[in-house]
């Protein structure tokens, strides 16, 4: 049953995520698979466990990351299918236009100078340019601090 | 996950905070992981991969090591 309910709520959020650009709350998963509150609560910390999900910190009831998805403006937006997503990381901004499947421009910065630097997807591969992504934390230690990751 | 336009400036960022240089990845090393992390994500059979498919999956775009293994205990006294 607890593994029914983390299917339902898991798609629950991914297709408000894609079809809106922002995440769900609780309340709204609730009403789109006719589960208790409490039970899609539950079922967000079995999500978080199992590293699916991340609820806002403070706040289980909202969700702060559903990757490659951000509940919340972050640096690294993502233009797609008509809306703008926001994604947790240039990783997962690149995710975002692989989980839609679709084109996308990403206008990112340069995280020291600020410069900008955009992205783009199109047909399904990345429009090539010579800039770098660095990867400050070791697979290891992802989840020790994941927002920070 | 940090973008930047060259090396240089990914020098200029861990000066600035302090931090170790680490791995940088090719926007076509990126995207390759970006596909295999998520292309599923948003259907029903989709999960996030275990930690000797992690380790399967970043080797296979040529990233190896104990930086890439999240079973590995090497960084633990850092960040």
């Amino acid at each position: 049953m607890e593994a029914e309910d983390d299917l339902a709520v898991k798609l629950s959020i991914y297709r408000t995520l894609s079809e809106t650009g922002g995440a769900p709350t609780a309340s709204r998963v609730a009403a789109d698979t006719r589960l208790g509150e409490e039970a899609v609560l539950a079922s967000f910390q079995r999500l978080h466990a199992r590293r699916l999900l991340v609820p806002e910190p403070g706040d289980p009831s909202h969700i702060r990351m559903a990757p490659p998805f951000s509940g919340i403006p972050t640096a690294f937006p993502v233009e797609a299918r008509g809306r703008r997503y926001f994604a947790n990381c240039v990783w997962d901004a690149y995710g975002i236009a692989a989980a839609l499947k679709c084109d996308a421009v990403i206008p990112a910065t340069d995280a020291a100078s600020g410069e900008p630097l955009v992205l783009e997807v199109v047909e399904n591969a990345p429009v090539p340019l010579p800039y770098v992504a660095h990867f400050a934390v070791p697979a290891a230690l992802w989840w020790r601090d994941i927002v920070y990751t | 996950m940090l973008l930047f336009r060259s090396g240089e400036t990914v020098d200029r960022w861990c000066a600035a905070n302090g931090s170790p240089r680490r791995p940088l990845l090719t926007l076509d090393q990126l995207w390759r992981l970006a596909v295999v992390w998520y292309e599923n994500r948003l259907t029903a059979e989709s999960r996030r991969p275990g930690p000797d498919e992690m380790v399967s999956v970043f080797a296979s775009i040529g990233l190896t090591g104990p930086f890439w293994d999240p079973k590995s205990d090497a960084f633990t006294s850092s960040t």
